[in-house]
């Protein structure tokens, strides 16, 4: 897209550009999310919000409600007895909302192969990006933050998402 | 030929079993061995019909009659100060004796010792509540009811604890499968979206190797993605796209550049 | 756009229809402060706590049936997201439960149960931290949390430094520890205890002990009697906040806690206040005992892993070169252990209290059944009878100070 700056003597720069780009820029660069510690993951959410690892430096903070929230991280395993939750707050959220599957457990089951665990949580709501690891670490989740960030920047402004092609996920 | 499997267990079985070998036995002593085991059994042996006394790894195991637990715990709490029930849960015996062994893991803290109350409860008969003498039996017996289906009488909440309230069997009996029956495995599609969604999601996939490099619905690969849904069984492009910026960076976000940003420590020291 | 499934909105969360003051509201099973995923089914007189039913089970994995289908060593890693603040204090409790079923808990070399008991104290210190951060994030002081979370990461490198990982560590098994502790390691760790110690005193307390709001907020909440902790079965601060002294450690020693000087901290105020200063004085003792073993450590003789070939695979240099070695470990791996037949019941101190483990063996490789009792499964149990005649607002300070880690409760 044409993107070029006129200076006009010393006056203010005019910057052009796209909605697309702009928007994009607004919601890859404030990116609220949703606490979801299921599990072990959530431990390491914490700490990568807490002292060391300082989520806010993304303008990434984190929203106890579904409402205010736009990326849902799943961290952690997601029970049979849970799940019907999660697809609950899922719907909560508001559009555009963005899912991140932390951890061996939200992404396939895991090491948790039994009765009681959602082999994959993406059986329940559809997942953006998955992270490997068990737990991941903090630095993982960031750099999972950052791909979301490239990701939202490249997809048309006015999508929604959700429209299905299909009815189930 | 089928590999025969039977239907009473279906846990996970040795590969190999030596046809000679003998399981040893972990040693059960006498009670009198102990001091204070010694004279606890012998007051309860005054007051109660007991099964079996021993000793195994420092701990008393007594075998009472099912219908006598609360009389026994209570004596134990009462007169012989084991007054914490730590732990109580059952042992699925059905198919080779059918019933259940039930055991309560009692302390003392004055006496520093524990004590392993079991009884044998045949299948299809309840079990009184403990829970008026130790509260802690109050989540205990919820779970083993749980767990193994087995009733207690008189408990003031006997519900579901770990399961959903809707679900059927009960997990740690030894006919379950690990991986759960039909209803387990459907059971967050069903309760979500319905059985006719079955068919559209799927089975689960158990096997952990399983890597579908061709979905491109579901999947985009790392340094290989491409838009959804594109047939990539031929080749697929190299996007080369590991970094988290695009090349020639980003909308209204400065790069980083590390000659002129980073301080040395000299520098830090000094602002 | 939401799309059709059969879910249905339900009003359970709040009940209006009600004539008197009586409400009923639904707390969890996602909430910010319930430490996991605990739900309550709270009855409220206005806003005062009547009746408190929790309901748990969101995080139930089903350890025990994985337990009865894989081979000892197999299932230790699966230990780790039990309590996984502290997880090293839940793979010692199973390893020790397998030694004493195997008979074999004399024969840990002696450098082994030191690192054992660096990692069990380094641990403590972890989850004491993790704790504290927490709950006084729940009451609403935001800045111990970074402070209590910036040691907290001190401790994980220290521990990252040994076994690779910083949450989930598998750095216990079953006849010892697989590695020795890395150069210089032992320095670090003394320059943290330095750092802790302080943190302890300059940040931690000096911010919160004579802080008017945290005292208003603790003080005489959640006041557990002797009774209701013994009658509840509850175990480690929970119980020694309420006048019991009983820490197994000092009472049933395991490893070489008998060799060791420290103290066992005691209240009886028997509130959440009470608590919080019986964790502060914990993690005082921890540092105490970690800086009486560096120097055991170093008067120990470099030994890891006991020598039981029938039970335990022979050292790395050994099965590379005997052949019979490599026959055996071969077995091991694939066979897995075959224990006598019997059961034990061994319990040990976690950070959270009595971990304890009941195993069953019926001489197969596979344990016939294991029961994993933990402490915060009866710490949940008793929010029932500590919650009602509380204030709304204190349910959170109450879950707070009874430290439930839900890998725990649900396993």
């Amino acid at each position: 897209m044409a993107q070029h700056q006129v200076k006009f003597g010393t006056g203010l720069p005019v910057a052009l550009t796209t909605v697309d780009k702009i928007v994009n820029w607004g919601r890859s660069n404030s990116l609220w999310v949703l606490t979801y510690g299921l599990a072990c993951c959530g431990i390491e959410m914490m700490a990568s919000g807490a002292s060391r690892y300082d989520f806010d430096r993304f303008g990434t903070i984190f929203r106890a409600s579904p409402r205010q929230a736009e990326v849902m991280v799943i961290a952690g395993t997601l029970t049979k007895k849970h799940a019907e939750f999660i697809r609950r707050l899922y719907d909560q959220m508001a559009e555009p909302k963005w899912v991140i599957s932390m951890g061996s457990c939200a992404n396939t089951g895991g090491m948790f192969n039994t009765y009681a665990t959602v082999q994959g949580a993406d059986r329940v709501i559809p997942v953006d990006l998955y992270l490997p690891g068990c737990a991941p670490r903090p630095e993982t989740l960031q750099y999972a933050v950052m791909m979301l960030q490239k990701k939202i920047r490249r997809e048309p402004a006015n999508q929604n998402k959700n429209i299905p092609q299909k009815r189930f996920i | 030929m089928r590999e025969y499997k039977p239907k009473d267990n279906v846990q996970a079985k040795a590969y190999y079993n030596d046809r000679f070998y003998v399981a040893p036995q972990l040693a059960k002593l006498d009670p009198n061995s102990d001091e204070i085991f010694g004279s606890d059994v012998s007051k309860l042996k005054a007051n109660f019909e007991i099964l079996e006394a021993y000793i195994q790894k420092d701990e008393l195991v007594i075998f009472i009659n099912y219908s006598k637990n609360v009389e026994v715990l209570k004596f134990l709490r009462d007169e012989l100060n084991y007054s914490f029930l730590m732990e109580m849960s059952a042992v699925d015996f059905l198919a080779k004796r059918n019933g259940f062994e039930i055991f309560y893991e009692m302390l003392s803290l004055t006496k520093r010792k524990r004590i392993r109350v079991k009884t044998f409860l045949a299948k299809g008969l309840a079990i009184e509540t403990v829970e008026n003498l130790f509260r802690s039996a109050n989540f205990a017996e919820r779970e083993m009811f749980d767990m193994f289906g087995i009733q207690v009488n008189n408990h003031s909440f006997l519900k579901r604890i770990m399961m959903p309230d809707d679900w059927n069997g009960h997990p740690l009996l030894k006919t379950y499968p690990l991986q759960g029956d039909e209803s387990a495995q459907w059971y967050e599609v069903d309760k979500i979206f319905g059985k006719e969604a079955r068919e559209i999601i799927g089975p689960e996939i158990r096997d952990s190797a399983r890597v579908d490099r061709y979905d491109t619905e579901r999947f985009a690969r790392l340094g290989h993605e491409v838009a959804k849904g594109t047939d990539i069984s031929k080749s697929e492009p190299n996007t080369d796209n590991h970094q988290f910026q695009e090349k020639g960076g980003v909308f209204l976000v400065k790069n980083l550049n590390k000659s002129q940003k980073i301080l040395t420590e000299q520098e830090r020291r000094d602002r | 756009m939401q799309q059709a499934n059969r879910l249905r909105p339900f009003f359970e969360n709040l009940a209006f229809d009600r004539e008197d003051s009586q409400m009923i509201i639904n707390f969890g099973p996602q909430h910010p402060s319930a430490h996991g995923q605990l739900r309550l089914i709270l009855h409220l007189d206005g806003e005062q706590v009547v009746k408190a039913n929790p309901d748990i089970g969101y995080l139930h994995r089903g350890m025990e049936k994985m337990a009865e289908n894989m081979i000892y060593n197999e299932f230790l890693p699966t230990t780790d997201r039990m309590d996984y603040i502290a997880s090293s204090s839940n793979n010692y409790g199973f390893a020790l439960a397998v030694e004493k079923l195997l008979g074999i808990e004399e024969q840990v070399p002696r450098r082994a149960k030191i690192i054992r008991t660096m990692l069990l104290e380094l641990n403590r210190i972890v989850s004491h931290e993790f704790w504290l951060a927490t709950h006084a994030l729940d009451v609403g002081a935001m800045s111990v949390f970074l402070y209590a979370f910036r040691e907290r990461e001190w401790a994980l490198d220290l521990i990252e430094d040994y076994c690779g990982a910083r949450l989930t560590h598998s750095a216990i098994r079953i006849g010892g520890v697989p590695l020795d502790l890395p150069d210089g390691w032992t320095g670090h760790l003394a320059g943290y205890l330095d750092k802790v110690e302080r943190a302890v005193r300059e940040d931690y307390e000096a911010l919160l002990d004579e802080n008017r709001i945290w005292k208003m907020r603790l003080e005489n909440v959640g006041i557990i009697d002797q009774e209701m902790a013994r009658s509840w079965g509850t175990s480690g601060i929970m119980l020694r906040g309420s006048g019991y002294h009983w820490d197994l450690r000092k009472e049933m020693p395991y490893e070489i806690y008998s060799e060791l000087d420290f103290d066992i901290p005691v209240t009886d105020k028997c509130d959440s206040y009470g608590r919080y200063k019986l964790y502060m004085e914990e993690m005082r003792q921890s540092i105490k005992i970690l800086r009486q073993l560096i120097p055991l450590y170093h008067q120990s003789e470099a030994k890891l892993m006991a020598n039981v070939p029938q039970y335990i695979s022979a050292p790395k240099e050994q099965i590379m070169t005997q052949n019979y070695s490599l026959m055996q470990h071969f077995v091991l791996v694939t066979q897995g252990m075959r224990p006598p037949v019997g059961e034990v019941y061994v319990a040990t101190e976690s950070p959270k209290g009595e971990l304890g483990f009941y195993i069953n063996s019926q001489g197969e490789p596979y344990p016939y059944r294991l029961k994993i009792r933990t402490p915060s499964f009866f710490h949940t149990g008793i929010l029932q009878d500590l919650l009602p005649g509380h204030q709304l607002a204190d349910v959170v300070t109450i879950i707070g100070s009874t430290n439930i880690v839900f890998g725990e409760v649900d396993r």
